[in-house]
């Protein structure tokens, strides 16, 4: 797996997306631990974080790294424990996208969606250095869209 | 909830393993001192709440228009490897 393909897992992207388990769901989602990713070919960079059930709730969601080169989250010991991240390859890591309207979107860097690439299993992170970044860190987003 | 007056310097030991002394006070300020395992996360109340808004504000249809980013997307080069994992 190389560090190109971030928003694969190590499955093979099929048509209907890879599952995505997330024991403890996301902050203010307990509930919801089943997920699909699904990229669809000319939305990228931009994937979406499916919720596993027939309600077509999912949340827009953008490899980081993409947008913001420099990003360096700090990720704290007990999740790379819980998600057992043995290296930063591992990884998967997903920015939560919120689109305010058609010119204003934004993404979450201080809780990044970690995921690991083998076990599909992840965790919503608070990152260790939160303080260094914006859950609201704006998208460059295209003026006008023809 | 259980309520505890403590002076500074005096801390509260909670299961055992974390503890949790109040250094001393600023005005209106609390200085709080917490001595935890490195497993166990310690966050300001308010980033939690800040990260459930957002949440909540991201959540959309899978149907709804995404926007376009401007210029090309560069390829992540590397990108995993900027990440620090710390080791428990």
């Amino acid at each position: 797996m190389t560090c190109a393909e971030t928003i694969e897992l190590e499955t093979p992207p099929a048509p209907a997306g890879n599952p995505v388990r997330l024991p403890m769901g996301l902050l203010g989602f307990e509930q919801i631990k089943d997920y699909v990713l699904v990229v669809n070919p000319g939305e990228e960079p931009f994937a979406w974080l499916r919720v596993e059930d027939n309600s077509a709730l999912a949340f827009v969601v953008v490899d980081p790294f993409v947008v913001l080169p420099e990003y360096k989250p700090d990720i704290p010991p007990a999740d790379v424990e819980f998600l057992g991240l043995k290296n930063a390859d591992d990884a998967l890591l997903l920015g939560i996208v919120t689109v305010h309207g058609a010119n204003h979107a934004t993404m979450n860097l201080r809780g990044p969606v970690v995921i690991n690439r083998h076990t599909h299993t992840g965790k919503q992170v608070i990152i260790t250095n939160a303080n260094q970044y914006s859950v609201q860190h704006p998208l460059p987003v295209a003026d006008n869209v023809a | 909830m259980l309520i505890l007056s403590r002076k500074p310097g005096e801390s509260i030991v909670i299961d055992g393993h974390i503890r949790v002394q109040v250094m001393r006070l600023e005005g209106d300020v609390v200085k709080l001192g917490i001595e935890a395992p490195a497993t166990v996360p310690v966050h300001r109340q308010e980033v939690y709440e800040e990260i459930q808004r957002s949440n909540q504000q991201a959540l959309t249809k899978q149907s709804s228009p995404l926007p376009k980013l401007a210029g090309a997307a560069k390829p992540p080069a590397a990108a995993a490897k900027k990440m620090n994992l710390s080791k428990p």
